[in-house]
């Protein structure tokens, strides 16, 4: 591992440049920031000529990952670092946009929110309209456990290719949960 | 009488609420993390106002974004509308939008099929 006095700023920049990343961000996220970050997410989608339906997917896609992590790091009781999410927005090779957000999670969670995820991924347009009004009549105490509920729907419906979660091992009983929507 | 003005905010639309009228106006976009905190002041005005004569109401919406905590909270409101309606009440939502963004109608669509008064979705130029 490099020490921290070594990044080296030109080859991360040319990372971000060879991905497409128009924003990218790490850390612990706050209320407002999740505003200021969307504000900037909305601008860069102007300057990049993104439809306004494009555009209002993906920042719509943004708010709802932002807040579920969020509302996952309050249930969960984790102070601002152990909430912390890291989330990319960038543009594939066929102009889709790809937004991604990721969050530690407690191990025990990750297989519930894995199969929820792959749950949605197999449902076509209708179905997963059918789902959403479903949830949207459901008690708000049935998203308890993971906050994710009928934002990870909303998410899904938006994305045009079904949606994937990864969990990647980490320290202390958590996993790292990362989800991914192309709209 | 009541009046209800929430001024808007970056993630929470301007509202007003006019008793004599019979008028609620909800106007810009609404992301706010917890929904509830500013709907529930909008339930209870439609709650006292539905309570309190059998005069109409009318609900004007110039909603663009909403997030999905946005969406539930505007589903209780459309209850209590749809409740008010099926006892005989004269309630009415229009939801304007600017024609450039064909998101809204999706959005106003899905509210309007589970709603049996009169619900209008039309287009409007932007000021």
């Amino acid at each position: 591992m490099e020490n921290m006095d070594t990044i080296d700023l030109f080859t991360l920049r040319e990372h971000f440049n060879r991905n497409r990343i128009l924003l990218c961000f790490n850390g612990p996220i706050s209320r407002s920031l999740i505003e200021e970050i969307g504000n900037a997410l909305k601008n860069y989608l102007q300057a990049d000529n993104a439809h306004p339906s494009a555009a209002m997917d993906v920042f719509a896609t943004y708010i709802e990952m932002t807040q579920n992590i969020r509302h996952y790091a309050a249930k969960r009781g984790y102070n601002d670092q152990e909430g912390s999410a890291t989330v990319v927005v960038a543009r594939d090779e066929d102009g889709h946009y790809l937004v991604q957000a990721g969050n530690m999670i407690e191990a025990s969670d990750g297989d519930t929110l894995q199969g929820m995820v792959d749950e949605l991924a197999v449902l076509d347009k209708v179905a997963l309209k059918a789902r959403y009004k479903e949830q949207m009549r459901k008690p708000r105490d049935d998203d308890a456990v993971t906050g994710a509920g009928l934002g990870l729907i909303d998410i899904a419906r938006k994305s045009a290719a079904p949606l994937q979660a990864d969990l990647s091992p980490a320290v202390n009983g958590r996993q790292f949960f990362s989800l991914r929507a192309v709209i | 009488m009541k009046e209800l003005n929430l001024p808007g905010t970056q993630s929470t639309p301007t509202v007003t609420g006019n008793w004599d009228a019979g008028l609620l106006s909800i106007s810009g976009d609404s992301y706010p993390e917890n929904s509830f905190e500013m709907f529930g002041d909008i339930i209870a005005w439609v709650e006292g106002y539905l309570a309190d004569s059998d005069h109409p109401l009318r609900v004007d919406l110039r909603i663009v974004y909403m997030n999905t905590s946005s969406v539930r909270a505007m589903l209780d409101i459309f209850d209590l509308l749809e409740e008010a309606h099926q006892q005989g009440r004269d309630v009415t939502v229009n939801w304007y939008y600017d024609p450039r963004n064909e998101r809204v109608v999706s959005l106003a669509d899905e509210f309007k099929e589970d709603c049996s008064f009169t619900f209008n979705i039309a287009p409007e130029k932007a000021a």
